[in-house]
């Protein structure tokens, strides 16, 4: 399948370019990053669609475990699977599903945050991922991701293409404190070769965010909808070495018009989220990390020590 | 009987000071009457998502017919709303269609109409005012021509609307007016000035009395929070046709309120 030397071309390039971005990386973050652990997980993902006369809705809900190692200075080893439970959709949603696994990390340069990712991701996509956010205030930043990817698929046979496309978004974020109100637009082109202007309009509330967006891009049109994130509780956690939890949030999108293809591009973490963003908590406080943090964690201590 | 009439007005007066709230659930999810749009807005941070059961008596009379034969049907919405904002509500509808049944009456083919509503106030409830609103169901897709045919539009509406609560004894009483206009002529009967009375007794606020003119017929109804997150509403129109749904209700805010 490697077979394209241009590909290979490529490949090198963006490879070199994150190497490059990493040894850049300064020593020292600008918060205390946490201890290293391994987080084991799973939620549920949950999807219906109505296209059909005969029945109300299609369902396909799957189970998503999955595990975080934090491996200290915030590099991140993550993995995820997703299992059908039922699925009304169809042959090609019938297997397992890898959604995740990747090695990760994160690191600013003064003002400028980056996330590389390399490794599979979700949407059976794997390669290489470079996120940046640049906060210029306290209220409006940059936004950019720029990813080479191919695709892979496990299950129900083996099969994966080389990486042969280039996707990537650039865009701003305005976040207004006092609302706590963050406005999103962006310009991208996606996975399935569409390129599309999506605006986004975000109201944070305790441990809940919801949004409204409306998109448009050149294969597929006008499209408008809403976004739900809710955090799972508990909400206080104690930190252990290793850790067994639900998954942190439960996420669902809402499309008015039904189009598989459009404006879709892939999750590098297994737990990515709107609220959270792409940066952890402790590196980066701009926008929704600036509330109260939905997860209070406390380290485990052992008996005689003093906490 | 001129000392009990000056204490009746020194505690009007006093009541009238108190904070004015208002709470209700439409079959849309947005803060109203029964069918009539009030002044009234939900808390902020206030998340519905609920179901009401639609009397064919008060569906349009085009569109929720049964194909073939013609004849009305009764059927259902669900709904998901949200207060982001205390001037501003938002909801998502969708209401039931059957398209045609088989022989044995069995519904084999089904469709929904979808539409957004939006809600805002300008202008908050006040001492000598009353809290004015605007809206409108269906908004996404109102910019159509009326006549375009791939975009149906049944619930499509506007409206202005001002309430006005007055308390007296913990008892609360509120005096909604709205102008509203459908896009469709088969709704026309539901246009012009609409209004209603509410009631809210001292001994039980969390349920609210209402009785409305929907331009078209008369509807009494009553709703009621219990347990903070269960919201019910039953109705009436020309006392005879039921309407009425259920709905949960959240805040998001982490805030609880009475009703």
């Amino acid at each position: 399948m490697f077979h394209r030397n241009s590909t290979f071309r490529h490949l090198a390039i963006v490879a070199l370019l994150l190497a490059m971005s990493l040894c850049a990386s300064p020593p020292t973050a600008k918060a205390q990053a946490p201890k290293q652990s391994v987080d084991i997980f799973m939620g549920l993902d949950f999807n219906f669609r109505d296209i059909h006369f005969e029945t109300q809705y299609d369902f396909l809900i799957r189970l998503t475990p999955g595990f975080k190692w934090n491996m200290g200075n915030h590099w991140q080893l993550s993995g995820q699977v997703m299992f059908p439970i039922l699925n009304q959709y169809g042959y090609e949603y019938s297997f397992f599903q890898v959604n995740a696994l990747n090695i990760s990390k994160e690191f600013n340069i003064k003002s400028l945050y980056l996330k590389a990712t390399a490794g599979a991701f979700s949407h059976n996509r794997y390669g290489l991922d470079l996120k940046a956010f640049l906060p210029l205030c306290e209220w409006f930043a940059f936004e950019g991701q720029a990813g080479y990817v191919g695709s892979v698929y496990v299950s129900p046979y083996w099969e994966i293409v080389a990486p042969n496309r280039f996707v990537g978004r650039l865009g701003g974020d305005i976040y207004l404190s006092r609302w706590n109100t963050q406005l999103r637009g962006v310009i991208g082109k996606y996975l399935y070769g569409d390129i599309g202007l999506e605006g986004e309009a975000m109201r944070h509330f305790n441990h809940t965010t919801v949004s409204m967006y409306g998109r448009w891009n050149n294969k597929f049109g006008l499209d408008a909808g809403f976004r739900v994130v809710i955090m799972l509780p508990p909400y206080h956690r104690k930190q252990r070495v290793v850790n067994f939890r639900p998954a942190s949030n439960w996420r669902m999108s809402y499309s008015m018009m039904v189009r598989e293809y459009s404006h879709q591009m892939y999750r590098t973490d297994p737990e990515e989220n709107e609220r959270d963003g792409w940066f952890s908590r402790d590196l980066l406080l701009w926008g929704s990390h600036t509330m109260e943090p939905d997860f209070i964690i406390k380290e485990k201590t052992k008996k005689n020590e003093t906490p | 009987m001129k000392h009990l009439n000056i204490n009746i007005i020194a505690a009007l007066m006093l009541l009238w000071l108190l904070p004015q709230t208002g709470k209700a659930q439409q079959y849309t999810g947005i803060s109203g009457l029964v069918h009539v749009p009030s002044g009234e807005m939900n808390h902020e941070g206030d998340a519905f998502i609920g179901a009401h059961f639609l009397n064919k008596a008060m569906t349009p009379d085009t569109g929720f017919i049964y194909y073939g034969d013609g004849e009305k049907y009764h059927t259902f919405d669900y709904f998901v709303s949200l207060t982001p904002f205390s001037w501003l509500e938002l909801s998502y509808v969708c209401t039931e269609r059957i398209y045609r049944k088989d022989a044995q009456g069995h519904v084999i083919n089904w469709s929904k109409d979808r539409y957004a509503s939006v809600k805002i106030r300008p202008l908050k409830e006040g001492k000598y005012h009353p809290a004015i609103t605007i809206g409108g169901n269906d908004v996404l897709t109102a910019g159509y021509l009326p006549g375009h045919s791939e975009v149906q539009l049944y619930f499509c509406n506007f409206y202005a609307a001002a309430t006005k609560h007055f308390t007296f004894g913990g008892n609360e009483l509120g005096l909604t007016l709205c102008y509203r206009y459908y896009l469709r002529g088969y709704n026309a009967k539901w246009n012009g000035i609409v209004g209603g009375i509410t009631f809210r007794p001292a001994f039980f606020p969390q349920a609210r009395l209402i009785a409305e003119y929907t331009g078209n017929e008369f509807i009494t109804g009553l709703d009621m929070l219990l347990w903070q997150h269960l919201r019910l509403q039953v109705s009436l129109k020309d006392f005879k046709h039921f309407y009425g749904g259920i709905c949960l209700q959240f805040n998001l805010l982490g805030k609880k309120y009475k009703y």
